[in-house]
């Protein structure tokens, strides 16, 4: 009761950074979260568009800027401010309006439009929309109608529409935010338990609590088991209270089978880090070096892995890397998960066999800490 | 002097100062450069996985058919597989081989998995496709029509057909005049190399703190001593200062040449600015370091506490954690991200880098001057004339 009172102790006086550590993860969690209404209907992506008008607003140009407001999100921007939104990609692309836009069109001329691209998705996509545009109201010109004709014809052209189904019944936006968060988690989880369990081990390890634990009467095997059984607590803790946020912020899409192999993961991925804090607590001894050890560890396995940049986005060398950490591993469940329609023996065994990949993880690092805390009790 | 290379000197002794403000600005550094350098590139356009289900239907839309051959070609917009029966389609769909299959029944149809913008392309491709076919129609019609007011006879040869299939396909391969202006400086992630080194420019504050903190007479017993020595205390606050404006100036060099030629960073290319920049804003985090020091009444952990939570809720604002933000707070509440001085920092360094123009630079380098200026000047006056009858 002493040592885990002492554990309490010593977590108390530190349980700002691990408060801290979850706010982040609420605060990240929470800001990424897309509140779109469930659809099981296509929708269309629509680019975000600034549109600098010269020319008149009638006939053509009138149409022109109609077609662009139904197929893109025109948005209203400073004029001053339209540089600065094109690079944080507020929008993605620019048109501006030459002042012979009309004219030009009606006289078969092709107008010099002059753009600003991000050059992304959307802005190729909106770069599709404008050429469409001028392509068919040429033709038509080139038909021989007139400016009317024009317009009532594209809008009769522009009217086909093809027919779109979508096969994916599962709630992919929801499932997004879930795997979001969950993956944010192994940052935080990660930080919480190697911090606090390092900073526990080092105060056990002064060297004058050290000596007085020896001579007391305390066996040592029950010593060191308590002290592992705090730091579990402690785990399991951080743990449940990270699943109970998740739940309030998330709802019950948990409760599905998805979810629950979500929450399942990150319980196992919990017992990883918290035998990795311990390698590293055997390790270290330092009290002041802990802070930096922190910010190495869960800080580059969080980037290398993908828990704040997503696994597609990274490059490949990087992600080779990443194989040797656990984050990967937990990460990579949590992505095929997302992707999973039906749950069968077939498509589960990818899973199971990442999460075999953690229980590895889990016993190299004990065999790991008891090998090094053996040859350290051997030196003294 | 003296007192100048011995405050040096306990400043490179200190391990723990050192990884803080020389190793973690580089090594955070190195985790950005891996997670981000792909990003923009997986942003652009790539060529689109698509199956066509090679059916009867499908053979007879001959204009579906070519435009999908033409669309699939080397250069093509879509990289296509063409699958006999409808089942293949859905196993590769199914599978993420592909992004969506077009089957042919009466009507053209696209089966995709979710929404998104492949798709939204894919759609907005075929819908093209099928709009072209009723241009023909129209223009069919308008020949007919034509013919009947003449009193020509007209018939609807196969060759006609192709012919005007063949026009209005040409007129939609024809290049339309755009003309893309935009900066060839567009990287976002640029911004997030700038918060670092604005972390770094700030992060130096501690360099400056301690060395502030040595002299002070109610920090340390070395502070008593020094205090009651015969040396005057500007020429010691003043040396202090230098050696850990130095040191500091060394850590953001360091940072510079690993960033450009290790990370890649670009930072334009008007150097002489940037130099002034980077100095500029450590003599900020510098301010912020002494101004913290002198006038906090508390322990040396608590001061470097505060002057960390400072510069990471800077770096927060100005787009560290999520490049958006700047943007947001810019857009929002601009007069938040003109008293943060890791947001005039990073800001400095992206006009330099997306501007031609100086106007924002010079206003970022006169507001970080100001900052400095104003928190120096405070500070002095709280260390002025400071003395203890006992402590």
């Amino acid at each position: 009761m002493t040592v885990f009172k002492t554990f309490l102790k010593v977590l108390n006086k530190n349980k700002f950074i691990v408060i801290l550590y979850s706010v982040i993860l609420v605060f990240f969690g929470f800001s990424n979260m897309q509140t779109k209404e469930e659809n099981t209907n296509f929708v269309s992506s629509k680019p975000d568009l600034f549109l600098m008008n010269e020319d008149e607003e009638v006939g053509l140009t009138k149409h022109f800027i109609e077609y662009l407001d139904k197929n893109t999100n025109i948005k209203n921007i400073e004029k001053d401010q339209i540089d600065d939104a094109l690079f944080y990609r507020d929008i993605n692309y620019i048109i501006y309006i030459p002042k012979n836009f009309r004219q030009d069109l009606l006289n078969g001329k092709s107008p010099e439009i002059q753009v600003k691209s991000t050059g992304d998705y959307q802005a190729s996509f909106a770069q599709l929309l404008l050429e469409k545009y001028i392509k068919v109201a040429s033709i038509y010109q080139k038909m021989g109608f007139s400016e009317e004709e024009i317009i009532e014809q594209m809008n009769k052209t522009f009217d086909h529409k093809v027919n779109i189904e979508i096969t994916s019944t599962l709630d992919t936006d929801r499932l997004e935010n879930v795997v979001f968060y969950y993956n944010f988690l192994s940052y935080s989880m990660l930080a919480g338990c190697v911090y606090i369990v390092c900073l526990l081990l080092s105060s056990f390890k002064n060297e004058k609590i050290r000596k007085r634990t020896i001579i007391s009467s305390m066996n040592d095997r029950k010593y060191n088991r308590i002290l592992l059984f705090s730091n579990g607590l402690f785990a399991l803790f951080l743990w449940l209270c990270y699943v109970v946020l998740s739940f309030v912020l998330l709802g019950d899409i948990l409760l599905s089978t998805h979810g629950l192999l979500i929450v399942f993961n990150s319980f196992l991925f919990t017992i990883c880090a918290l035998t990795i804090a311990f390698v590293i607590g055997t390790i270290v001894s330092n009290k002041n070096a802990i802070n930096g050890i922190v910010n190495v560890v869960a800080l580059g396995s969080s980037f290398l892995c993908g828990a704040f940049v997503p696994m597609e986005w990274l490059p490949k060398f990087v992600l080779d890397i990443a194989h040797l950490l656990p984050s990967y591993w937990y990460i990579k469940t949590n992505e095929l998960v997302k992707t999973i329609e039906k749950i069968n023996i077939d498509t589960i065994r990818p899973i199971l066999q990442n999460m075999g990949m953690l229980i590895v993880f889990i016993i190299l690092m004990i065999l790991i800490t008891n090998f090094i805390s053996h040859k350290k009790n051997r030196r003294n | 002097m003296h007192n100048f290379i011995y405050s040096l000197r306990i400043l490179f002794k200190n391990k723990i100062l050192i990884f803080w403000t020389f190793a973690f600005p580089i090594l955070l550094g190195t985790f950005f450069y891996m997670a981000f350098s792909n990003i923009e590139d997986s942003e652009k356009l790539d060529r689109i996985s698509i199956a066509i289900v090679e059916n009867e239907a499908f053979e007879n839309r001959q204009i579906v058919k070519e435009a999908f051959e033409a669309l699939s070609d080397e250069e093509g917009l879509f990289n296509t597989i063409y699958v006999e029966e409808k089942k293949e389609a859905e196993r590769c769909l199914a599978n993420d081989e592909i992004i969506g299959y077009l089957f042919v029944e009466e009507e053209p149809k696209i089966v995709v998995k979710t929404s998104g913008i492949n798709q939204t392309i894919l759609k907005a491709t075929m819908e093209e496709i099928l709009q072209m076919e009723s241009i023909i129609q129209v223009k069919i019609e308008k020949r007919m029509q034509e013919s009947l007011e003449q009193g020509i006879a007209f018939d609807l040869t196969q060759d006609f057909f192709k012919q005007m299939a063949m026009d209005i396909r040409n007129a939609f391969e024809e290049e339309v005049s755009i003309k893309d202006i935009s900066s060839s400086h567009l990287s976002y992630t640029m911004i997030e190399f700038y918060t670092l080194i604005a972390m770094a420019c700030l992060y130096g504050g501690i360099l400056g703190m301690t060395s502030i903190n040595q002299i002070l007479p109610n920090m340390s017993h070395t502070g008593k001593r020094i205090s009651i020595s015969p040396a005057s205390k500007g020429k010691l606050i003043l040396s202090s200062v230098c050696a850990s404006f130095v040191t500091q100036l060394l850590g953001i060099f360091l940072l510079f040449l690993y960033t450009i030629f290790v990370l890649k960073v670009d930072y334009g290319n008007k150097f002489p600015f940037i130099i002034l920049l980077a100095f500029v804003g450590s003599l900020a985090g510098l301010s912020l370091g002494i101004f913290i020091a002198t006038c906090l009444k508390a322990n040396d952990n608590l001061k470097t506490s505060v002057i960390i939570a400072v510069t990471m809720l800077g770096c927060f604002l100005s787009g560290m954690m999520g490049i958006t933000m700047k943007y947001v707070i810019d857009k929002n509440v601009p007069i938040l991200n003109k008293l943060n001085p890791a947001s005039m920092i990073t800001d400095g360094f992206y006009s330099l880098y997306y501007y031609d123009t100086f106007d924002r630079f010079y206003m970022n380098v006169g507001s970080l001057l100001l900052f400095a200026l104003l928190l120096i000047g405070f500070s002095m006056y709280q260390l002025r004339r400071q003395t203890y009858d006992r402590i």
